[in-house]
């Protein structure tokens, strides 16, 4: 993210309840882990970073010209246990670009999110990108009693479709903005599904929000990454917060998005300095499952050099070849207890290092790679051969 | 390859019959009750409890799933629910002694007590009525906690009324109507649409067909 621009910043785990009830939704802060401080002010354990950024933003970084580019990573914590696949902590990676309106600004974002989940490892994956606004556009436009709305609003929230038909069929007025919100999930695809969308709606909003997504998804070309994404009509998020481009990425057998992100224009005035503001994060959690799903576990970090001893005099040449070895950037483990040669041996394949280095005197040390036969060299020389075949 | 979870119990037999007549999978009665993972073409059908149905497609294990809408009332979850495959229908109804003076809503006792399997739909349902509720949880056998004076009344699933009459229970409100469900895991749908919305359309068209 550095080779973007964005600057990394630390935001703190707890908040004050003051601040992140300026940012949150009632269902986001019945999830957060509140305790209370010396003062008896409530504060809780984060739940996501963004409200916190829009907090530094709007405080200390107030006098700092936007736009500006910021990253993070750290873990949030949730009360509630599916959140995160049954772990109440979870570790985030994230970006927000605060200042900048447009399609340019979207585009960005979402290539950046791109290149974050490649660099994690993902090899294949595919981002959707939808709209906000199309969504409100036709919300305004469908004729609909206000208490039905709010209904169809909950249902699609619930992603059930089964009680959207049920309440669309009861209203006596149909027209093509009912038959887009029971297509709802269906309304994927590449530009095409722009056309077939703008031939249906009849609303500024919503035919604005699919312009915008045509510039977008021309941009995403440009960046590199149009053959990953998906344009998602039928996005289902947090309608209160998003305020235009939405995205998610979805990486292979994995039944939730790793990557979510989107426009949030409103939030920034929430706290006193009115900004437009995107921004996504990556679920590290879930993307370290998805490349370890099925394989061994996680393998141990490869060792260099196993450094035996025996003897007084040996235990100090060891630790000055351990001294040695590391400031050549070697991974190197001192034993904690005298050996023999054979038990050293023994121990060198449980450490499971490259080398095996026996120190006994000062003068000479026995050195063996593996599949190699043993060597007796002053000590110095086997740091210098071993950095020297590393390096 | 798309997989279906499918419930063990009452909605087995018609899961079965949609699976048949959609012409996804053919699968005996007897291979049933001995495998509790058939595959047949393309698709994977994974048997498993009712209440388990909703984890198996929300975490990805399953693509689809078929599952009771009284399920889904006490799990929701991330997933898409998106055909009403319209069998297995029940009730789930507020049911109280024949004797009880218990009726509407006027004749409630200040703090009601009622023991059911569906706690979180049970509350929900008071709570948007004003009315203060103590639920006990019961794992089965609800209707035996009304007559022993455990409880007022009992929130529990129906499709006759028989279990009901015969343990002298009356309803007295209906919270919900239960079909079965299609459900559909979020990414599934969105990263390998072709395969599993044909999945979906075959079992929309089977359920409409068998529809009465």
């Amino acid at each position: 993210m550095r080779r973007w621009g964005y600057r990394h910043i630390i935001t703190p785990l707890v908040e004050a309840m003051d601040v992140l009830d300026l940012g949150l939704g009632v269902e986001q802060r019945r999830r957060l882990f509140k305790f209370t401080d010396g003062r008896g002010d409530v504060v809780a354990l984060v739940g996501e970073r963004t409200v916190p950024v829009a907090r530094l933003v709007a405080g200390k970084l107030r006098t700092t010209a936007l736009p500006l580019r910021l990253c993070y990573a750290g873990p949030v914590v949730s009360t509630e246990e599916s959140r995160f696949q049954h772990r109440r902590e979870t570790y985030q990676v994230g970006a927000e670009l605060i200042g900048a309106s447009g399609p340019v600004a979207d585009a960005e974002v979402i290539a950046l999110a791109a290149r974050c989940m490649e660099a994690t490892g993902i090899r294949r994956y595919q981002i959707d990108v939808g709209h906000a606004e199309f969504f409100h556009g036709i919300m305004d436009a469908v004729r609909l009693p206000d208490d039905v709305k709010a209904a169809v609003r909950t249902a699609l929230g619930a992603r059930d479709f089964v009680g959207l038909e049920t309440l669309l069929e009861d209203t006596p007025l149909r027209s093509a903005e009912h038959e887009l919100l029971l297509r709802f999930p269906a309304l994927r695809g590449g530009l095409e599904i722009l056309d077939a969308a703008g031939g249906l709606v009849r609303n500024e909003r919503s035919e604005r929000a699919l312009a915008q997504l045509r510039e977008v998804y021309g941009l995403l070309t440009e960046h590199g990454i149009g053959d990953v994404v998906i344009l998602d009509l039928g996005a289902i998020r947090d309608f209160d917060y998003y305020t235009g481009v939405i995205f998610e990425g979805y990486g292979p057998d994995l039944g939730r998005p790793v990557t979510q992100g989107g426009r949030y224009d409103g939030l920034l005035a929430r706290f006193g300095r009115e900004a437009p503001a995107t921004g996504f994060v990556v679920q590290l959690d879930l993307v370290s499952e998805m490349l370890t799903r099925g394989a061994r576990p996680p393998e141990l970090p490869r060792v260099d050099a196993a450094i035996a001893w025996r003897g007084a005099t040996g235990l100090r040449t060891a630790l000055r070849v351990g001294s040695t070895l590391r400031l050549f950037g070697m991974r190197a483990v001192v034993d904690t207890e005298s050996r023999t040669p054979a038990a050293a041996r023994t121990w060198w394949d449980a450490v499971g290092a490259a080398n095996l280095v026996h120190c006994t005197d000062s003068s000479a040390v026995t050195w063996s790679a593996r599949g190699e036969r043993a060597r007796r060299l002053p000590p110095e020389q086997v740091a210098a051969r071993l950095a020297g075949g590393i390096a | 390859m798309v997989s279906i979870a499918i419930p063990t119990g009452v909605l087995l037999e018609g899961a079965r019959g949609l699976l048949d007549s959609s012409g996804l999978a053919e699968l005996g009665e007897e291979e049933l009750g001995r495998q509790l993972l058939v595959e047949r073409g393309r698709v994977r059908v994974i048997i498993v409890r009712p209440a388990d149905v909703p984890a198996y497609v929300d975490h990805g294990a399953a693509d689809l799933g078929i599952v009771g809408k009284d399920i889904l009332w006490e799990t929701p979850g991330s997933h898409y629910e998106l055909v009403d495959l319209r069998f297995g229908g029940c009730r789930l109804v507020l049911a109280v002694p024949n004797a009880s003076a218990l009726d509407g809503p006027r004749t409630w006792p200040p703090l009601i007590r009622v023991a059911t399997k569906y706690p979180r739909t049970a509350s929900a349902w008071f709570e948007a009525r004003g009315q203060a509720v103590e639920i006990v949880r019961l794992h089965g056998s609800v209707e035996l906690a009304p007559q022993v004076g455990l409880v007022d009344g009992i929130v529990d699933l129906t499709a006759t009324g028989r279990t009901l009459r015969e343990n002298g229970l009356r309803v007295t409100a209906v919270l919900g109507n239960s079909t079965a469900r299609l459900i559909a895991n979020q990414a599934s749908l969105k990263t390998r649409t072709a395969s599993v919305q044909s999945v979906v359309s075959k079992l929309r068209e089977a359920s409409n067909h068998a529809a009465p």
